[in-house]
């Protein structure tokens, strides 16, 4: 028996005779009354009181009360050792610690709302009041926009224009309220901290978003600066969507450098997008790094093209592999290989959305991409009037296992390494000066151990 | 002063203190001061009088032995090094502390400033529309008294006009009685002092 439990042991035995005689109206300060009843007082060598058969004296309480072994092994109430294992066992891990476990078996489980704190229940009814006005002015803006739409546009002053201006700012507005009447709600926040939120409905998008315009939003950005991504590959470009790569379950950070072995596979993504409804995505994967000798510069090359994904905002898994063979992917995965003495590479990953309604031909775009090299963003978005909403990127290196990685994916060139050219000085040679370099001779023989030091040798 | 110091920095693990080590190896003997060795426990070591081995070997043997001994606990006695104190107290945190709620907790309190929040968005709104219903009160009654002609054979803004002079208030010793007293938005707790006298 841990510490903890050996000291909660007489608080807990108390409690639990409480409430089989009080039914929880005195759960404190009982310890008196309780010795007076000189049945139920427990010495301390008999086993714990959740053992002790309750007293048959309140029956209703024990027709109430499930067997206490049962009732012992439920995930929140076990305490001993052999329960903790037994839940082990059958794959339903205790919930927290021993102490609160402890805490738990006399709790009366209060539902959150309903916790008997003044000051709370003062704040949810000020809330409570306040979500009703809003409610109210909700099925107002509601009416209004429906009566405005209904209006033929001459009757109104300003015309179609106008009122198309003024349908906008109202439908703004009335998503805002949207947003206003469960904003602040505990309950929507819990859920959403718990990640159960509905992403369908406005306010939990409203709080990813707002999470992910915090710090991922923050990173993904500079990632994209200092990369250089946004005039090496599109000449401009801001993230609305949220991105997560995963290479074998782990999370990877944007920019990271990913060992060749592990990009073998292509990643799985998360994309959370904040805008309502379904949508069609393209997924790009690229390499802007590929360094080509003959003109001394570097290329583009498409590592993965997918099309015609489906995307909505409770529909957020995304795996490169499990895409369809036929109706989505027109370029299958290549793995990532840097060859040996290149820089590193960029392989950047991007989420373009199609217009709503439009699907792309695979065939077409098999035909046009299928060659892998010389590939093009810019000119991809354009042709097929994409719009780039997501973004993560990786880098890769050489490393040790690159070369089996490209033998087994059958790409040439693992024997490759590149160097720099080597770029003479153009000065002349210059004899070594000094005073060192002049006692040389053997003549300053005697003074070769001092002379060791030339000015502009590497030392010996 | 140096308790609250002390009490600021608890959580700062602090390195251990090399200066008290070195006073005592200087206290203790003369000779062994000549000897320097760097760590603590050859200190210790050096001083103990009634050991015959050499401190080195003793060590050696020591962890040879593999006892595990223990290192020694941090005294409570043992201040932070003066150095990171003053630091401390030169620095003092810009931002309290977390509050380091449980779950249940933090919602309820979450709950409750979000309430507060939202009250005094309310009281100032409410605030501002008053103030702006004064004004605009005052404007149409000035309004209405540009527009009216009287009293008697006046023509017409003669009552506006009057309304609005300010004879004699930016005179020498004199100015609003708005400039004398702050404007509060509730009454004084002593609104007059009747037993006030010049001296």
């Amino acid at each position: 028996m841990s510490t903890c439990q050996r000291v909660a042991r007489p608080i807990a035995r108390s409690m639990r005779q409480d409430r089989v005689t009080l039914g929880f109206t005195r759960t404190f300060s009982q310890t008196v009354i309780r010795r007076d009843e000189a049945t139920k007082t427990t010495t301390t060598d008999t086993p714990p009181a959740s053992q002790v058969p309750p007293p048959s004296s309140t029956a209703a309480d024990v027709t109430k009360e499930a067997p206490p072994s049962q009732s012992r092994l439920t995930p929140d109430t076990a305490t001993q050792y052999w329960e903790e294992m037994r839940l082990f066992k059958k794959g339903t891990p205790p919930v927290g610690s021993r102490r609160r476990r402890v805490a738990m078996q006399t709790s009366e489980n209060v539902p959150f709302e309903l916790m008997p704190y003044q000051c709370f229940q003062e704040a949810r009814r000020v809330l409570q009041e306040d979500r009703k006005e809003k409610l109210q002015a909700l099925s107002l803006e509601i009416a209004r926009v429906k009566r405005l739409e209904e209006t033929p546009a001459d009757q109104l002053p300003g015309g179609e224009v106008k009122k198309n201006m003024r349908l906008r700012s109202m439908k703004k507005w009335v998503e805002e309220l949207k947003i206003l009447v469960d904003i602040n709600d505990p309950i929507v926040k819990r859920r959403f901290e718990d990640g159960l939120g509905d992403m369908d409905k406005p306010i939990y998008r409203h709080l990813a978003e707002q999470k992910w315009r915090g710090y991922p939003f923050r990173l993904i950005t500079q990632r994209i600066e200092q990369l250089n991504v946004v005039p090496d590959v599109l000449p401009k470009f801001e993230p609305t969507v949220d991105v997560q790569m995963f290479f074998r379950q782990r999370k990877t950070t944007p920019g990271e450098i990913i060992d060749s072995r592990i990009s073998e596979k292509p990643p799985a993504l998360k994309v959370q997008v904040f805008n309502p409804g379904e949508r069609l995505v393209s997924i790009v994967v690229m390499d802007s790094d590929v360094p080509n000798a003959e003109t001394d510069s570097f290329e583009r090359r498409c590592h993965y093209l997918a099309a015609n994904v489906p995307l909505s905002p409770n529909n957020t898994s995304l795996p490169l592999s499990k895409v369809n063979k036929d109706t989505q992917l027109a370029v299958p995965w290549l793995p990532a290989f840097a060859q040996k003495g290149a820089p590193y590479h960029r392989m950047s990953i991007w989420i373009l959305e199609q217009k709503p309604g439009q699907t792309l031909d695979l065939a077409k775009l098999k035909e046009l991409y299928s060659g892998r090299d010389g590939f093009s963003l810019k000119s991809f978005k354009d042709k097929f009037t994409l719009s780039p909403v997501g973004f993560n990127i990786f880098r890769s290196v050489w490393d040790e296992g690159t070369a089996d990685v490209m033998e087994r994916w059958n790409i040439p060139g693992a024997d490759v390494e590149f160097k720099h050219a080597r770029v003479h000085s153009l000065k002349p040679e210059r004899k070594a000066r000094g005073w060192e370099a002049k006692r040389q001779k053997p003549k300053y023989k005697s003074l070769w151990k001092y002379t060791k030091r030339i000015r502009g040798m590497p030392r010996r | 002063m140096a308790a609250s110091v002390r009490g600021l920095f608890s959580r700062l693990s602090l390195t251990t203190p090399t200066i008290a080590c070195q006073r005592v190896s200087s206290n203790a003997s003369p000779v062994s001061s000549t000897i320097r060795s760097p760590t603590a426990a050859a200190l210790t070591q050096q001083t103990r009088p009634f050991s015959s081995t050499s401190p080195a070997f003793a060590k050696a043997a020591k962890t040879a032995k593999g006892s595990g001994k223990k290192k020694k606990k941090k005294g409570k006695g043992d201040e932070p090094d003066p150095r990171i104190q003053n630091l401390k107290v030169s620095n003092p945190r810009k931002v309290p502390a977390p509050l380091r709620f449980g779950r249940n907790r933090a919602l309820r309190h979450w709950t409750i400033h979000r309430a507060w929040l939202l009250w005094q968005r309310k009281e100032r709104e409410r605030q501002e529309k008053e103030l702006a219903r004064l004004y605009k009160s005052m404007h149409s009654a000035c309004e209405e008294l540009r527009q009216t002609s009287g009293p008697g054979l006046e023509e017409e803004g003669y009552l506006y006009r009057v309304a609005m002079e300010k004879k004699g208030v930016f005179k020498h010793n004199n100015f609003p009685m708005e400039y004398a007293r702050p404007q509060v938005e509730t009454p004084a707790r002593e609104a007059w002092n009747h037993g006030w006298t010049r001296e």
